[in-house]
Parts: C-alpha cells; sequence; structure tokens
C-alpha cells in the first residue's frame, strides 16, 4: 500500500543533495559560508512550520530556541570537551525540553495571546544570555570553540560544510516522516478541528505540547550549527528580527508544507545574495519582491511546486468534486 | 445485564439556559436506540455531554457500569466511544483517508523518534492502520475518493466520511448525530446499511440522532424521545409513532412550523 515509485520530491531531492555535492566540493569558503546559512535556515524553517503550520500554534519566539541550541552546544563544548556531534544533539534535547516546558502553559493559548506569550519569552532567553556574562559572554558574545570530531580531529571549513548539509537532509527527511505518521496526521487534525480530533482519541493538548518540544529541537539543532558555521554568538543574532524572519519564510514558502518550508528559505536566503547589484534598492526591492509573492501566491511557493506535480504526475487524478452526483 | 451506557440524572447548563434537566438514559449493550426531539431539545448536548465535549453540571455518565463523567474527551474515546458529528468537523486540508487513519489511530501508541526515523515498528503500525481504514472505507464504498481533499467534498459524502471515521476504531459505543442529513435518499439506506453491519458484527451499540423518521424506524429498536432537555416519552418505534405526547411535542397543538422536517 506504500507508495515506492519515483515521485517528483525524490528526484528533487536527488537533484538538491546532487548540487549540495558539487558545490561542496568546488565551491570556494565564501559560498559555501552563504550556501551554509541558507542550510541552517531550511532546518530552522522546517521546525517552526511544524509548530505554526501543522499544529496551529504561533510562535514568536523560535530565535531562542536556537540560541540555546548556541550557546549551549558551545558552552557544553568549551566546558566539557563533548565533540560537536554529542553537544549538538545534546543542546537540541536541551531545547525541546525548555520548548515542552515552554508549551504547557501556552497549549491554554492561542492567536495575539500566544504571540505575546512567546514573545515574553524571547525577552527571558534575550535578558537571561545577557546577564550571565560569566558563561555566555552577555552582550558582547561568545567565541565558538572549534568543532572537532575528536579532540585530535579537527573539522576543516570543507567538512563543517558537508555536516551542516547532512544535518539538513537529516532535518528533511524527519520532518518528511513525521508528517507522513500518525503523529503528524494527529498535529495536523488538531489545528484544523480541535473538537473532531478530541472525539478520536486524540489529545490536543498532548499533540500541541510534542509540536511545540519537536520544532524547538529543530531549531536547537539549527542554532547550534550556526555557531559552529559562523565560529561566534551574539544574543542579537536572536533577537525578535530572526524570529520575524524566520516565520517569513515559512509564509512565503507555504504554510504546514514542507516543501514550503524548504523553499522559503532557500529563496530569502539567496534573495540578499541576488539584490546585491541593486545596492542601496536592494532592500526596498527584497520588500517589494516580498509582498508581491505574498499577493499573487498566498499559500506560497509550494503553489508553484504543486502546479508542476499534480500536471506531470497524476494528469487525470485530480479527484475533487462529487463523482456521486 | 451492566447497561453499555447509562446517564443518571445528568443535566447540563449553559450559562442561564439548562439545556439538559437530570436527563436519565440506560442503553443495552448491542442496543439500537433512536433519541429524537423537536429541534432545541438538548440531543446533541447529551452526545456532547457523554464524549466529554462539554462538561456536566451534574449527576453521572457511566459506560458499562464505570463513571466517565469526569474524564476528558480523549480518555472516553479511547475506552470505546465513538461519535459523528451533525455538521461533519472533517479535517478538511486532508484527504479522506488521512481522515480514517486519525480515527482508527487511537489504539497504536510510538515513540516521536520512531515516527521521525520510520523505524520498522512505526511502519509496521502504519501498515496495519492503513489496512483498517482501507476496508472501512471499502464498507462504506469511499475507497475511490480516498486521496481527494475532505474541504473538496460535497455535504452528503463528508457525513458519510464522518461515518466511517467514527466507525474505524471500532466503538463499542457509537453516537450518530443526524447521520443522514444532506444525503439523499438512496445514500442514507446505503451508509446506514454499512454503519448496521459494521455495528452488528462487532456487537457495536448505537446511540443514534436522526430527524429522517423513515431512517429512523428501520434502524431503531427503541426509541427515547426528548423535549426542553428532558425525556418525555420511550417505546419502540410503533408505539413512539402513535404515543400522543411525542406528536404533541413534535408538531404542537396548534400545528406550528417546527415538526416540518419530521413529518414525511
Amino acid at each position: 500500500m506504500f507508495d515506492t515509485a519515483l515521485r517528483p520530491v525524490h528526484i528533487l531531492y536527488g537533484t538538491g543533495a546532487l548540487l549540495v555535492l558539487l558545490a561542496g566540493t568546488t565551491l570556494g569558503s565564501y559560498p559555501s559560508y552563504l550556501i551554509s546559512l541558507a542550510l541552517i535556515n531550511v532546518i530552522a524553517a522546517v521546525g517552526l512550520n511544524l509548530l505554526v503550520g501543522n499544529s496551529g500554534q504561533i510562535s514568536l519566539c523560535h530565535s531562542s530556541f536556537m540560541a540555546i541550541g548556541a550557546y549551549g552546544s558551545s558552552m557544553l563544548t568549551a566546558m566539557f570537551g563533548l565533540p560537536f556531534w554529542l553537544s549538538i544533539p545534546c543542546a537540541a534535547l536541551g531545547a525541546a525540553a525548555v520548548g515542552a516546558l515552554l508549551g504547557m502553559p501556552a497549549r491554554r493559548l492561542s492567536g495575539i495571546y500566544l504571540a505575546l506569550a512567546t514573545l515574553a519569552f524571547l525577552q527571558i532567553v534575550q535578558i537571561a544570555i545577557e546577564e550571565s556574562a560569566d558563561f555566555t559572554g552577555g552582550v558582547r558574545g561568545l567565541d565558538v570553540p572549534k568543532a572537532f570530531f575528536w579532540p585530535s580531529v579537527p573539522v576543516g571549513p570543507r567538512s563543517l560544510f558537508f555536516v551542516v548539509a547532512g544535518a539538513c537532509a537529516l532535518s528533511i527527511w524527519s520532518a518528511a516522516n513525521l508528517l507522513k505518521s500518525k503523529l503528524g496526521r494527529e498535529i495536523n487534525a488538531a489545528r484544523l478541528s480541535p473538537h473532531a480530533a478530541q472525539a478520536l482519541g486524540v489529545s490536543v493538548a498532548r499533540v500541541k505540547l510534542t509540536a511545540f518540544a519537536l520544532s524547538a529541537a529543530y531549531a536547537g539543532l539549527a542554532g547550534g550549527l550556526l555557531s559552529l558555521v559562523v565560529g561566534f554568538v551574539e544574543p542579537n543574532e536572536f533577537g525578535i528580527s530572526a524570529a520575524l524572519r524566520q516565520l517569513t519564510f515559512i509564509v512565503v514558502g507555504g504554510m504546514g508544507s514542507l516543501a514550503g518550508s524548504v523553499l522559503g528559505a532557500l529563496a530569502l536566503s539567496g534573495l540578499p545574495e541576488l539584490l546585491r547589484s541593486a545596492k542601496e534598492y536592494s532592500d526596498l526591492a527584497s520588500a517589494l519582491i516580498l509582498l508581491a509573492s505574498l499577493l499573487f501566491m498566498p499559500r506560497g511557493l509550494v503553489t508553484l511546486w504543486q502546479h508542476l506535480t499534480v500536471r506531470t504526475v497524476h494528469p487525470v487524478a485530480r479527484p475533487n468534486r462529487s463523482p456521486a452526483k | 445485564m451492566t447497561p453499555r451506557l447509562e446517564l443518571d440524572c445528568v443535566s447540563v447548563r449553559f450559562g442561564g439556559v439548562n439545556a439538559v434537566q437530570g436527563l436519565s438514559l440506560s442503553v443495552a449493550p448491542g442496543e439500537i436506540r433512536g433519541l429524537i426531539g423537536p429541534n432545541g431539545a438538548g440531543k446533541t448536548t447529551v452526545i456532547n455531554a457523554i464524549t466529554g465535549a462539554v462538561r456536566t453540571s451534574d449527576g453521572a455518565v457511566r459506560l458499562d457500569g464505570r463513571d466517565i463523567t469526569r474524564l476528558p474527551a480523549h480518555e472516553i474515546s479511547k475506552l470505546g466511544v465513538g461519535r459523528t458529528f451533525q455538521h461533519v468537523e472533517a479535517f478538511g486540508e486532508m484527504s479522506v483517508l488521512d481522515n480514517v487513519l486519525v480515527g482508527v489511530g487511537r489504539a497504536t501508541k510510538g515513540w516521536i523518534l520512531q515516527y521521525a526515523f520510520g523505524t520498522p515498528h512505526a511502519r509496521h503500525c502504519e501498515r496495519h492502520l492503513r489496512r483498517l481504514a482501507h476496508e472501512t472505507l471499502e464498507a462504506f464504498g469511499l475507497l475511490d475518493i480516498r486521496n481527494a481533499r475532505a474541504a473538496d467534498l460535497p455535504f452528503g459524502l463528508l457525513k458519510k466520511m464522518d461515518l466511517a471515521r467514527s466507525i474505524a476504531a471500532a466503538p463499542s459505543l457509537l453516537l450518530m448525530d443526524e447521520p443522514t442529513s444532506g444525503m439523499s435518499e438512496a445514500e442514507a439506506d446505503s451508509a446506514i446499511a454499512a454503519a448496521r453491519i459494521l455495528a452488528s458484527s462487532r456487537g457495536t451499540t448505537l446511540l443514534v440522532v436522526e430527524h429522517n423518521m423513515r431512517v429512523m424506524m428501520a434502524l431503531a429498536q427503541r426509541i427515547t424521545v426528548m423535549q426542553f432537555g428532558a425525556v418525555i416519552a420511550q417505546g419502540t418505534p410503533q408505539e413512539i409513532q402513535g404515543n400522543a405526547i411525542v406528536i404533541d411535542a413534535y408538531l404542537g397543538t396548534d400545528d406550528h412550523e417546527e415538526g416540518h422536517d419530521v413529518v414525511h
């Protein structure tokens, strides 16, 4: 009953993997750096979309979970000498735990109230980082220890690129699995009709909490990787503007759609680079493009992709409208 | 014998309104019970009170002798109480198959990481769920439209999907809230037949709220009549049909409009 046929999405994944492989082996350090940042944005967007798009809970503090991942993994490496492949997952787990804690009061809220509660959480994290300067470096920031596979084997820039790419692939793959699973259906069901979901045995409160924790875990992973790639963390990077930027990724890409998270994050990460030639007008141009995409593709860039796949794969099968009429 | 469902002096208040007042009701295992009454009699509120969708202000609800009055809705569901909705409550953006899959999922458990990494256990469970959903969709003739988005379906098909979704998990007690509204006569007959076959083969107890008296007379073994949140009559379909109080409640002594959707 499982669909094992080659679908456009597989071709897309394959092409993506190939491109990344090519980029990692041929490109110079600056382009690789930019691509790494874009891939990290993809991971963050994937997590945020699970929460906002699928479970229907607005969040203005996704960047705070990235901060927990970034500071957490840096401090674990600095204090206990953990290699990155231990410190980052630990920090992501920590972010998930904090996410679950935040989700507990948050699941009673929705809409603007939830937005404000998560905004308050963002401020708390900012203040906590700034005030515990002994550990975090406060407003001056923190130098991130060089990443290593093993104490004697450092991670070179090229390997770091592939680490990021691998983590990005893992994030997309695991989110795809989750969305297709029972849990994924329940997360969507809790958003679409909490009443019916409850009646079908879904604990809406637990599902919403799970979505919070999951989304925070992806953000933690993204934050940990960001700290390695940039080599330096400061609280400003994880403020409200970062949180809003991540929301833009998923709104432009497509709410509740995994492909939307990927497309939105890649497009908006690439846009400033493409508009570089517009110099002082680049901000204006990117704002206009953003507005246009919202006006003409209110359901996100992913609609383009859906048009493409629906036509090529299911030329006849659009089983809408009742056959019973 | 312990009744499958027992309501003991249940009251539900919304602000100052008594939607259900001291209602007692007992349904035997395997019974098909009809629940009728004029609009606003409190039939849907009774279903909401049983499933935990609204809080009762008084009285007790028991399932197989166990008090379920204060349990959260999803736990009542897991104890084997299924329901359909008057207005369907479809998961609109999900496919028909996915809607039904949510319904069958209540018995299986898994860890987040198992789902995220698609472990053999998770895949095994998923295959099992899909098989169950497939069977139910087939029984209701919905297999051909399983990949259609629920929001794209007409109301009659949505009602059918709702029925399939609630019955797929094999509840021991199924509460049906106007299951055939929006269906043509033929659709109603086939949906009810499918529900009845599945219910009788599993010994499912049915409590059916229905305005279509033709369906009700054919389906129900006993009928309870409600008015103003209380039971005013109870009996076999034949008894109810001839009951003066019932006719009065539905049609009103001065023949006003309320009963228009009942007369056939």
